[in-house]
């Protein structure tokens, strides 16, 4: 059974659902879906449906969530939960699977809002039960009201790292060190670019302080160098590294005894809708990697396909709601529901909304791009796909042989041919070829290819006759 | 570039990097001309099969000698190509079926491939993985799958020994002249005594370069691949009617395919799947295979096949241009492209092939039939 | 040796207690939390085996994407993440020891 309807929007975080209540309100036809349950993405997630805070102590992000689910059920859009899309066809066929089987929704507009996901380059040890992304533990502090371990390690780079270390410290846990990539002076070059933002000043201030409240120690322009499993617990090896990423030559030192490390080194955007449908894409090393070409509403290079949110290149969740209300009023003008005026006065305020947090975004994007230094130090022997075990040697050894791009690299190695579908260390491999290949741009993109997530074939295939299969007539003999 | 090429090869797929390798071991100056990477295209993308049970049955005897061929590539292609030799199945699970692949199975075996009629138990005899509903089985002892993906690295390594000149990422647009061969590339002129074309699906617009008309089909095959699982299967496993195959590397992937077509322009190179496509052919995979329906789906894609008017190779000389050669459109051709490619290398060189090639005067239109075509 | 364990933070009200089973051995969990928390915090963090080297691996990002939490639930495989804890889930670790 095939869904019709005005427009599809795949992905319920913030650009998401600000795109389908724009459209909707315009008068759009509007369905919306997510693999969650609940709408919010990943910075507006909302808690684990038996959460409930004794005392009231949300944070602002869970207040902006609790807001955002409440207009999305008054709104007329049609919300699909917990599907998963596996495929994204011509003249926008969307094919979802769920263990209720699979669905199919047809739209002539679609709006990719799929978010980004975390990078983590890799070091020895990042694949040790017990290392987890900034952001995972992002999301066991917020949803799941959960410290990842008595004794936590949290490293990398961005505003991220005071948040977590903030929280976890918060609700009683011991952070044994925060390790951060970016200098002092890079932080005060921050700092002067978001002067006028009080509020996330004002916010992070509160962070620090905090830590130093607690006289929890903060390593600016370090990183993690290795990490080691030790009767049982995790031993960090941390050490100074320059602007670039690159260690320096200075003392590393140890911390021993730790639970888990939560390690994160900026966010990618999630481009495989776009890529799939073939809109053109460029890379932009600020905003995280290759992004789709977009025009201001959020218009792609195929006609009726739009991308708003961090999927298009990371600025933040602030930024991502502006952009899905743009490409929500674009699909609505595009489509005929709004008169080009009502478009332009409705769109003017937002777009200069866009443009003022854009130039915030670039400082802190800043501070979470791919440091080439740091890829340029991962070590022969360190794993660098988590899937199939491949390691940096093993990817000199394929360019060696030959291997001009990431695809025939993934040819060479079946790096990236694992179950994440490259998504984990696409960014890193494509550096990593570009040492050689002279550019990102060179080097390419993994070819995308459905399912856009793994799909057990049981989901597909429901319930079937084998009589009633249409099999086409047999080949020649 | 000013050097004259013995031989220019157009296109980097396993026909034309075979005849390229044979060519230049003999001692000919070879340059290869690729638009991509070697083996990118439909040679990296395929299923890999190495069956008889879906090899038309004038091609039994090249495939016969191509799988003697892929089993010992270590030793002629000098690399690795993950091949497993295995048993193979072609499965009955209705009356219909039984009786297609019982004639079907009696024609092969006439044409040298060795495959018996056993029963469904027999048949969960050698595959335990089988579901109940299997009537009777083809079963062959000559099977088997080489892992396509890694084609284009051994084939690369070996023709960069044999001192080819490859030219990837680098298209040809035309022929300038034909005495010698003058490539006309987007890197400048490539000039060669001999031609061989060997573009898969583009070979229908490279021949028309030497204004011969040969229409060639485009089929658009769909693969899937599920992420590594326990052993759910040791064989490679196909259906009467020639639209599944089915096999489990040894790293744990299943691959699953059959020819179900997806969407794609020859022109644009794009293409993509069909949804409802790919579901039927996981289902028909799953009724083969029931433990299969555990796994995940990591991965759908889809490769360009060419097909003649006939269903049969476009291999030999061009007629009317001396020295120009086509190598294309092997039915199940990766099979049997090495095999055959060596007999064109053979006629190049100059000597008696060892079987007979497959002319193509068949299959070209003459210039009023062609003008009513187009 | 303490144990390595995720820790419910105090102050919140919980699903009601349940048991889950993992390759035969029974955990307590909370109704209604994430399934791939709930194991860390009964200190399994080891929930698969890397298919080359055969090295453990655990949930990594947590948001659906990076795949080493999924795990056998009730015979389904399924990313740890992205399920709820309900009573008497039968989970299987396969390859891990």
């Amino acid at each position: 059974m095939v869904v019709e309807t005005d427009l599809v929007v795949v992905g319920a975080g913030p650009a998401g659902t600000s795109a389908a209540l724009a459209a909707a309100n315009a008068g759009l036809g509007v369905i919306l879906i997510d693999e969650a349950r609940e709408a919010g993405g990943q910075v507006y997630r909302a808690p684990a449906r038996t959460l409930k805070a004794s005392t009231k102590t949300r944070d602002r992000d869970a207040v902006v969530g609790v807001r955002l689910r409440a207009a999305l059920d008054r709104s007329s859009v049609r919300f699909e939960r917990g599907l998963r899309v596996w495929s994204i066809g011509e003249r926008f066929r969307t094919d979802t699977a769920g263990p209720e089987g699979v669905r199919t929704f047809k739209a002539p507009r679609l709006i990719a809002a799929g978010g980004a996901f975390e990078r983590t380059v890799p070091f020895p040890g990042w694949t040790l039960p017990g290392v987890m992304g900034l952001a995972a533990a992002t999301i066991l502090l917020k949803s799941e009201a959960m410290l990842p371990g008595r004794r936590v390690v949290i490293a990398g780079c961005g505003p991220l790292l005071a948040a977590v270390a903030a929280k976890v410290s918060g609700g009683g846990g011991d952070v044994a060190a925060v390790i951060d990539m970016a200098s002092r002076r890079q932080w005060a070059s921050v700092m002067l670019q978001l002067a006028t933002r009080f509020n996330l000043l004002r916010e992070g201030a509160g962070w620090v302080l905090g830590l130093a409240r607690r006289r929890v120690p903060i390593h600016f322009a370090s990183t993690i160098r290795r990490i080691d499993e030790a009767d049982g617990l995790l031993s960090v090896e941390i050490g100074p590294v320059d602007g670039k990423g690159r260690a320096r030559p200075g003392r590393s030192s140890l911390i021993n005894d730790v639970d888990a490390v939560a390690v994160g080194h900026g966010l990618v955007p999630g481009v495989e809708i776009t890529r799939l449908a073939g809109a053109a894409h460029t890379y932009d090393r600020l905003r995280g990697g290759w992004v789709p070409v977009l025009d201001a509403m959020g218009r792609t290079t195929i006609e009726g396909l739009y991308a708003a949110g961090d999927g298009c290149g990371i600025r933040g969740a602030l930024s991502a709601a502006t952009a899905g209300t743009l490409a929500g009023l674009a699909a609505a003008g595009d489509a005929g529901a709004l008169d080009p005026d009502t478009l332009a006065s409705k769109s003017e305020p937002q777009l200069k909304e866009a443009a003022r947090l854009d130039r915030f975004s670039a400082a802190v994007s800043d501070l979470l791009a791919l440091r080439p230094g740091q890829v340029a130090d991962i070590a022969p022997d360190t794993v660098v796909c988590r899937c199939e075990d491949v390691r940096r040697a093993d990817i000199d050894a394929a360019i060696a042989d030959g291997a001009a791009d990431v695809n025939q690299l993934k040819h060479f190695t079946r790096c990236g041919m694992g179950p994440c579908q490259g998504r984990m260390c696409g960014d890193v491999v494509g550096e990593l070829v570009a040492l050689h290949a002279g550019s990102r741009e060179a080097a390419g993109a993994w070819t995308p290819r459905p399912p856009l997530r793994p799909v057990p074939l049981a989901d597909l295939i429901g319930s079937y006759s084998y009589n009633d299969m249409p099999i086409p007539k047999p080949v020649p003999l | 570039m000013t050097t004259t090429f013995d031989l220019i090869v157009v296109g980097g797929g396993i026909n034309g990097a075979s005849v390229a390798l044979f060519c230049a071991r003999a001692g000919m100056r070879v340059a290869l001309i690729e638009r991509d990477q070697i083996c990118r295209g439909a040679s990296g993308v395929n299923a890999g099969t190495l069956t008889l049970q879906m090899t038309r049955v004038a091609l039994i005897p090249y495939a016969l000698e191509a799988h003697a061929m892929w089993a010992n590539a270590p030793e002629w292609l000098g690399h690795d190509v993950g091949v497993v030799v295995c048993d193979g199945l072609s499965l009955a699970f209705t009356e219909g079926e039984e009786e297609l692949l019982t004639y079907r199975a009696a024609r092969r075996r006439e044409a040298g491939a060795p495959i018996e009629i056993i029963t469904g138990t027999e048949a969960q005899g050698i595959e335990p993985g089988l579901g109940a509903s299997v009537r009777v089985a083809g079963w062959c002892p000559i099977d088997g799958f080489a892992n396509a993906y890694l084609t284009g690295l051994a084939y690369r390594r070996a023709l960069v020994e044999a001192g080819v000149a490859l030219l990837e990422r680098t298209i040809a647009r035309g022929v300038d002249e034909t005495e010698p061969f003058v490539v006309n590339t987007d890197r400048g002129p490539i000039r060669g005594r001999r031609l061989v074309i060997a573009g898969g699906v583009w070979i229908e617009p490279m021949l028309a370069w030497l204004g011969v008309t040969l229409p060639i089909k485009v089929l658009i095959n769909q693969l899937s691949v599920t992420e590594r699982v326990a052993p759910v299967m040791r064989t490679q496993v196909g259906i009467a009617s020639g639209l599944l195959s089915l096999k489990q590397y040894p790293h744990g992937t299943v691959v699953i395919g059959g020819g179900w077509q997806g969407w794609g322009n020859r022109e644009t190179g794009r293409s993509g799947i069909v949804p409802d496509s790919i579901i039927d052919n996981v289902r028909l995979a799953c009724h083969a295979i029931p433990a299969l329906a555990e796994a995940r789906l990591a991965r759908s894609w889809t490769g360009f096949e060419a097909e003649t008017a006939d269903v049969l190779p476009a291999v030999g000389p061009v007629p009317g241009i001396p020295e120009a050669y086509v190598c294309g459109s092997i039915h199940s051709g990766y099979t049997s492209a090495p095999y055959i490619a060596k007999l064109l290398a053979q006629c190049i060189l100059g000597q008696e092939p060892e079987r007979l090639l497959f002319p193509i005067d068949r299959l070209i239109l003459q210039p009023a039939s062609a003008a009513t075509v187009s | 040796m303490p144990d390595r364990v995720a820790v419910r933070m105090a102050g919140y009200q919980r699903g009601a207690t349940v048991q889950l089973i993992v390759d035969g051995r029974t955990i307590a969990a909370h109704d209604g939390e994430m399934l791939a928390a709930a194991l860390m915090a009964a200190g399994l963090w080891r929930l698969r085996t890397s298919p080359r080297n055969g090295t453990g691996r655990g949930a990594f990002c947590l948001m659906g994407v990076c795949q080493e939490c999924a795990i056998f639930v009730d015979g389904r495989l399924q990313q740890a993440c992205s399920v709820e804890v309900r009573d008497g889930m039968h989970l299987e670790l396969r390859g891990a020891p």
